[in-house]
């Protein structure tokens, strides 16, 4: 068991949610907004692999995996919604996609 | 198998309807065909039980959640037997009735229907308490939709009335099912024993009130009834309804011996309550679907009357009266559609002379209005004097109770049958509106000759509900 | 064997009703009348086919009951599909079918050319099983059954011109009543389950004597209730002069011959529980008395012909009452018997006059018939002359058998009984003669042009389906009296005493006696109205009691004040202060709340997607910090 501790992991993990969650918050673009909500669940696959790694057994792993399958359909229905917009001509941003509100 | 088989083929079919890009035709007629082969399925399934056997049958059991012992776990008694006939045959009426008039949409509608259809069935052959909650549940959502979606101008109100009686009951017997549940340390209805907890039992027992509905927890019928398409209300009235007769025989009262037993006295009263207030009203409200609601109502209280006498007489006559009650109140609720579709209206005052030139309407409609009102010799009248007979047990004056509802019975349904059928033709009908044709034949003339077989020979139904054996027997020890 | 005539009897009718009601417009309308005119008379021939069956058995041996199949179970309570076939039930049988066969073939003329002809067979046919199921049931239920289905034949043919309001307005008013009738007899038959386990007669009779003297009150008092809907005793008799508004034919079978002697049929039949319960048995007659003197006097002022017979009725079926609850029972259904038919007599001979004047119903406008309708004018002579006993006809025997019963049974309610009997053979003979003077005798009034019209000159009196009914019948009533003759022969009562003894036998003197009195006044009714009519004025001529009786002694306004009005109000009640208020307004009120607190909630979701990411971000911390500080 070399290597790093496991809380430098969680750190970089942590920095990584944080980048994401302010991307989700403040960028406008779907695309981007796309990208950030990436990023936060790579982090939390690193904490998971980053636990499995300090626990020793697969199951963090599987559930990375189980992880990044769902992100794969989340990307691409998202971008296919995105790809849906441009086509449509429909703004790219957030903001102005605001017909489900109350 | 078969009770899989009977749950599973309407929700598959439900599936394949919803998906298949038929013609609007095509869709309502395929539903309409596993419906159909649904009747058939439960014909099967009637001609291999065992009559004289009180043991649970066709029974499957796979485990669900095993640390919390919930299972999936059906099988038919004798009385779930003849819930589940009436129930696929009235639903099949009412799809066909969809067909015959053509509902827009087809393929959501129908295919909530056939899911409908499921979930009651499941309901009727569920013999663990999660699974009995969940298809309780499953039941509601279609009927949300279908009332929401296809009823009448203020269908919205309906939805949203019928939504907050039934989450309400639903919310109470959950936590019922939960507790009870944990407190047994399972779900499965054959392994739990009793409670004497009077909250959980109340939970169930205003859960079914309201799903029956009994008085005074019927605020969401009329306006449902009245908004909702006449089959689905059709549906509700006769077979949906008849899920809280399942759950009071199966779950409530065998379970709560001693809560039931406090509380019997109440209940009583809520039943003879609502036949007497049901019946009134039904006598006074100036629609027609008005008074097959409130005459619905009625029943229900009646038919709890039975339930609650806790002997043989009571509990037969229950179970022959729920039959009874959803074949009627399903053919009374098409006949009304048929007369609204005719005269485009359904308000007593304009409508009238009917029956001049429309013999068989006015046959169909009348042998069905002397079956409502339980005329001597038909299904119903021996249902209600079995009841009758049972309540006297718990007291005379329950007895003359349904004595009383059976007067006022005779008073709303001539009423109706006249306003339609009799005297000055009304101002709604229009000379050139046609006798029943023969595709409407063909949905109410089966229910009404089902419960002229049960009028014949009403033995049928109360000599198998419990098997060989008695049904107080089975309710106060086998079901315990 | 013995029973296979009684099944056929029992299921002739049926099958007629089903082949008609299924062919529909397949068959003809003649052809409808005839197949339910032949499954009637097929009935009869069952009738007889049992009676000489029976016959031959020996007269201890003479109850055959005979279960097709088991109708209902219910815990121990077992109730069969069974028909009783004894001397009682073959009375009844061979009544119903044969008069109710000569009055369908009466109506194959009579209904000849209406609209809805195989309706009315159909109907017809159906009244015909209901009542045999009733008069040879072997139990309570079946019993009940056929009791209520009568009361639907009734209710369907009474409103059969469903145009008419009046028609279907008596309809429903008849069924009603019957209705409460029903119940009560069903509250009975819920006692008898619970006091003996069993509803079959002889169980029930076997154990009458072990029930609680209070619970065989309750029980007869049930089916004296049923028994005085059905057969239109005061207090539940208001419906049977309103259901005249249905076909002349049905008025003979139904509301004369057949169904309204229900009641006379129960209180005999159930004569066992009855004489545990003597003081409901005296109600009965004392009830019978009632009805017999007020519907009597009612029918002094009634200018409708159809409800002058049938207040007669109801006069005479408060005398079989009478009978019957003194323990006169086989005079009781001896005068059923004859009343039979006599009153269908009346009414087909009556039919023939509407038929003739086009529907006219008016005595006031009827006169002088004698002349234009010579044989029918004969025939309802005979009527009359046995409706007031007049010795010879039919009437006679039976009447004053009963008054000599009541005679015989002696103390205060026999002499009361009796006097009152009496005084209503005068009223019979007023009544009866009044109306049958006003039709037949005296100039015609002005309605001769329809009497004389060619058209219907052409056709006589009417067609012989119409006539030979009425003829035989008229027959009947003249000679039908003679199977009971005090002292020398007679055979119906010993028949009918091997089932249900009598608990008084007058003595031939008592009987002889009896009769000369009430001959005499029946004598003198008849003069009175015939004085009355050649003076040109009423037999009442006080005008308060004319309008008293005019008004049918206000039962009508009496029970729409006690009853009608407050069901109506306390349905309006409910309507205005509990449905309306408590169950809708408290919906509107859960409607309107949750969509108010919905449209709140809704403001928070704006739409923005960046919002709800912050909203999801500040909760998280929230918890976050709400954890570890909890720990």
């Amino acid at each position: 068991m070399n290597g790093p501790d496991v809380g430098w992991y969680l750190i970089v993990a942590a920095i990584l949610f944080g980048t994401g969650a302010l991307g989700v918050m403040l960028r406008r673009s779907p695309l981007v907004v796309l990208l950030s909500l990436e990023l936060m669940l790579n982090a939390g696959n690193l904490t998971l692999i980053a636990f499995a790694r300090q626990n020793g057994d697969l199951n963090g792993q599987v559930f990375a995996l189980a992880v990044m399958a769902v992100a794969a359909g989340e990307v691409a229905v998202g971008l296919g919604l995105i790809v849906a917009m441009a086509r449509r001509r429909i703004a790219l941003d957030v903001d102005e996609a605001s017909v489900l509100r109350g | 198998m078969l009770s899989t088989a009977l749950i599973v083929l309407p929700i598959a079919g439900a599936l394949v309807v919803a998906v298949l890009p038929l013609t609007k035709t095509a869709t309502a007629g395929l539903s309409f065909l596993i419906a159909l082969g649904e009747v058939a399925l439960w014909i099967v399934t009637a001609s291999r039980f065992d009559f004289n056997s009180s043991q649970l049958q066709f029974s499957t059991s796979h485990e669900w959640v095993q640390s919390l012992g919930i299972s999936y776990t059906v099988g038919f008694y004798g009385f779930s037997i003849w819930l589940v006939g009436a129930t696929v045959v009235c639903s099949a009426a009412a799809i066909g009735y969809a067909l015959w008039v053509g509902r827009d949409r087809p393929r959501a509608y129908h295919a909530l229907m056939l899911g409908l259809t499921g979930a009651v069935v499941s309901t009727f052959v569920a013999q663990d308490l999660l699974l009995f909650y969940a298809s309780f549940e499953a039941m509601l959502i279609p009927l949300y939709v279908l009332i929401g979606v296809w009823g009448g101008a203020k269908r919205n109100v309906a939805t949203l009335t019928f939504v907050v009686y039934t989450m309400a009951g639903s919310l109470l017997m959950l936590a019922a099912v939960v507790a009870f549940g944990v407190t047994q340390g399972t779900f499965d209805l054959a392994q739990a024993g009793t409670s004497d907890n009077v909250w959980i039992f109340l939970g169930f027992a205003v859960a079914f009130a309201i799903k029956a509905p009994l008085f005074p927890f019927h605020g969401w019928l009329p306006i449902t009834y009245r908004e909702a398409p006449v089959e689905v209300a059709a549906v509700l009235s006769g077979i949906v309804s008849k899920t809280a007769v399942y759950g009071f025989l199966r779950i409530a009262i065998p379970k709560f011996p001693d809560p039931v037993h406090d509380l019997t006295g109440l209940i009583l009263v809520l039943g003879g309550a609502g036949l007497v207030y049901g019946s009134v009203l039904a006598f006074r409200t100036s629609d027609l679907r008005g008074i097959v609601a409130y005459s619905s109502m009625a029943q229900m209280g009646l038919i709890t009357l039975g339930l609650f006498s806790v002997n043989d007489y009571g509990l037969d006559g229950a179970v022959l009266q729920s039959v009874n009650h959803a074949l009627i109140t399903t053919s009374m609720f098409l006949l009304v559609g048929m007369v609204e579709r005719r005269c485009g209206t359904g308000e007593l005052g304009h409508l009238g002379g009917m029956a001049r030139g429309r013999p068989v309407l006015a046959t169909v409609l009348m042998v069905a209005g002397m079956i409502t009102l339980a005329v001597p010799g038909s299904a119903t009248f021996a249902g209600e004097f079995l009841i009758m007979t049972g309540v006297y047990g718990k007291g005379w004056g329950y007895a003359v109770i349904v004595a009383l509802g059976v007067v006022l019975a005779a008073m709303y349904a001539l009423r109706l049958i006249s306003a339609v059928l009799h005297v000055r033709t009304g101002s709604a009908v229009r000379d050139e509106a046609l006798d029943l044709r023969v595709g409407e034949l063909a949905l109410v003339v089966p229910m009404v000759a089902c419960l002229l077989v049960l009028s014949a020979w009403p033995a049928l139904v109360t000599e198998s509900s419990f098997g060989g054996d008695k049904g107080s027997q089975v309710l106060t020890q086998r079901f315990r | 064997m013995t029973v296979a005539g009684a099944w056929i009897c029992l299921f002739a009718p049926l099958a007629a009703a089903l082949l008609i009601t299924l062919t529909g417009q397949v068959i003809s309308r003649r052809t409808a009348g005839v197949i339910a005119t032949l499954a009637t008379f097929v009935a009869f021939a069952g009738a007889v086919w049992s009676f000489f069956e029976v016959r031959a058995e020996s007269p201890s041996d003479r109850e055959n009951l005979s279960t097709l199949y088991t109708w209902l179970v219910a815990g121990n309570l077992h109730v069969g599909f069974q028909i009783l076939v004894d001397p009682l039930s073959l009375v009844m049988m061979l009544i119903v079918s044969g008069v109710g066969g000569l009055i369908v073939l009466y109506s194959v003329g009579y209904m000849h050319g209406d609209d809805e002809e195989r309706r009315y067979f159909a109907y017809m046919s159906i009244f015909v099983f209901a009542m045999l199921l009733l008069v040879e049931s072997g139990n309570f239920l079946l019993l009940l059954v056929g009791w209520g289905l009568v009361g639907l034949a009734s209710y369907l043919l009474i409103g059969f011109w469903h145009q008419r309001p009046e028609a279907v307005a008596a309809a429903k008013k008849a069924f009603v009543m019957n209705a409460i009738g029903d119940a009560t007899f069903a509250l009975a038959a819920v006692l008898l389950v619970w006091q003996t386990g069993t509803l079959e007669y002889f169980g029930v009779f076997d154990q009458v004597g072990s029930m609680s003297q209070t619970m065989v009150d309750l029980v007869a008092l049930g089916l004296l209730g049923g028994a005085l809907a059905k057969s239109a005793q005061i207090p539940l008799h208001t419906w049977l002069p309103d259901a005249m508004e249905g076909p002349t034919p049905v008025s003979a079978l139904i509301h004369a011959a057949t169904m309204v002697t229900a009641g006379v049929y129960l209180l005999v039949r159930a004569s066992p529980i009855f004489e545990q319960a003597p003081h409901v048995q005296h109600l009965a007659a004392v009830l019978g008395l009632i009805t017999l003197l007020a519907a009597g006097l009612v029918a002094l002022v009634q200018w409708d012909i159809k409800r002058v017979i049938a207040y007669s009725t109801m006069s005479q079926i408060g005398y079989m009452f009478l009978g019957a609850g003194i323990g006169a029972y086989g005079f009781a259904i001896f005068h059923l018997m004859t009343h039979a038919f006599f009153k269908a007599c009346l009414f087909l001979a009556a039919g023939v006059v509407i038929h003739r004047l086009d529907g006219e119903q008016d005595m006031r406008k009827m006169g002088g018939l004698r002349k234009a309708l010579p044989r029918t004018h004969l025939a309802f002579l005979a009527g009359s002359l046995a409706l007031v006993a007049i010795p010879i006809f039919a009437g006679f025997w039976s009447k004053d058998a009963i008054l000599a019963s009541a005679l015989a049974y002696g103390g205060a309610l026999g002499w009361t009984l009796y006097i009152g009997g009496l005084l209503g053979t005068f009223l019979t003979g007023a009544y009866t003669f009044r109306l049958y003077y006003r039709m037949f005798h005296g100039e015609p009034a002005e309605a001769p042009a329809a009497a004389a019209a060619p058209s219907h000159a052409e056709h006589g009196e009417g067609p012989r389906s119409m006539l030979l009914p009425v003829g035989v019948l008229a027959v009947l009533s003249t000679i039908g009296g003679l199977v009971y003759i005090p002292g020398v022969w007679e055979p119906l009562e010993t028949w009918l005493s091997e089932v249900v003894p009598p608990l008084v036998v007058p003595t031939t003197a008592q009987d002889w006696g009896s009769s000369a009195i009430a001959v005499t006044l029946g004598l003198i009714g008849i003069f009175v109205a015939r004085r009355a009519f050649y003076a040109g004025r009423q037999i009442v001529t006080n005008p308060g009691l004319w309008r008293l009786l005019e008004q049918k002694l206000y039962f009508d306004e009496l029970y729409d004040a006690l009853f009608y009005r407050p069901a109506v109000a306390l349905s309006n009640v409910l309507r205005r202060d509990v449905e309306e208020p408590v169950i809708e307004r408290s919906l509107d009120e859960i409607g309107s709340g949750t969509l108010q607190v919905g449209g709140e909630v809704a403001r928070v979701q704006s739409g923005l997607l960046r919002t709800y990411a912050l909203a999801i971000a500040a909760a998280v911390f929230v918890l976050v910090v709400v954890f570890v500080a909890v720990r």
